[in-house]
């Protein structure tokens, strides 16, 4: 009878724990990140950051593609506020199916690629990384 | 090992391919790496409920390291492995709290075992904290496929049962 009781308690305990977390994570995906300043997107191959680009500043979609070991490839669009893979050449595409991201919530994954797409808010970048000139001629 | 149990853990085995099989033939419901029914898992509830952890590891891992080698490729099989043995250990512990009963609760912290053993295993190999992202979403599913397995082997274990006797020899 006691252990009866244990058992339930601990049922009770699990579910109430599994239902926690089910909860935090619902809020967590439905509310959105700020972001009004638009994005830089940050690609990463092998955990290294190999490119940033300012979403805000592609008023013109264009493509280019990221090479990696063994002949792989994934070939990124940039739109005016949005970035996605167009094609690859991963064998299940599920870079592809995830589609264009506009905020920082989810990032674009290539698992086989081992290529991450991520986006961050703007004002990050200007704060560590102010406005220097190119080059400088005398 | 006897025959009758070499044959009863190899049928297992079979079946929980089948149905990683016929599960793998459904295209991929949402684009988020790592989100899946796992409805193999049935079979290793069914086992870890009525049959020792010894026989339930056997059968889970012959049917990871088979699955991996025919529908796979080898990176498959790490995010597998990583999977499978975090959630055998954690509904092996939670099914021993719950003294074999309430599956679908057990099935529903595999599931997110699972998904959060996998999220470790991408966090290791990319390197990139980035997939943290993927936690919510994985956390989620893992508990929601979970739950329906969980059912699934709550309903189906008194059709596996009665061939499950043979692993009592």
């Amino acid at each position: 009878m006691n252990q009866e009781k244990q058992t339930k308690y601990a049922a009770v305990g699990i579910g109430l724990f599994l239902a926690a977390a089910a909860l935090c994570c619902l809020l967590w995906i439905l509310i959105p990140s700020a972001g009004g300043g638009g994005y830089t997107a940050d690609i990463y191959q092998n955990g290294e950051l190999i490119q940033s680009i300012s979403l805000k500043d592609a008023d013109q979609p264009y493509t280019f593609t990221v090479t990696g070991e063994n002949g792989c490839y994934n070939i990124i669009e940039v739109r005016p506020g949005s970035i996605g893979i167009r094609d690859a050449s991963c064998p299940d595409k599920l870079c592809v199916l995830q589609g264009f991201i506009t905020d920082s919530r989810l990032p674009v994954t290539c698992l086989p690629n081992r290529l991450v797409i991520r986006l961050r808010p703007r004002e990050e970048q200007s704060q560590s990384n102010p406005a220097l000139p190119d080059t400088i001629t005398y | 090992m006897s025959h009758r149990r070499l044959t009863a853990l190899a049928l297992c085995t079979t079946l929980a391919l089948a149905i990683y099989a016929v599960e793998s033939a459904i295209p991929p419901l949402v684009p988020i790496p790592g989100i899946k029914l796992g409805l193999a898992n049935i079979v290793t509830l069914i086992l870890l409920r009525h049959t020792s952890l010894k026989d339930t590891a056997l059968v889970t891992g012959a049917r990871t390291l088979l699955s991996a080698l025919l529908f796979g490729q080898l990176l498959s099989l790490l995010y597998s492995a990583a999977g499978a043995i975090f959630s055998l250990a954690f509904m092996y512990l939670v099914n021993r709290l719950l003294k074999n009963r309430y599956p679908y609760l057990t099935g529903a912290v595999g599931g997110l075992a699972h998904n959060a053993g996998q999220l470790l295993t991408a966090l290791a190999v990319t390197a990139t904290p980035g997939v943290l992202a993927y936690l919510p979403f994985l956390v989620l599913a893992g508990i929601l496929t979970g739950l329906f397995t969980g059912f699934c082997a709550f309903y189906g274990d008194k059709y596996l049962l009665r061939h499950l006797r043979w692993l009592k020899d």
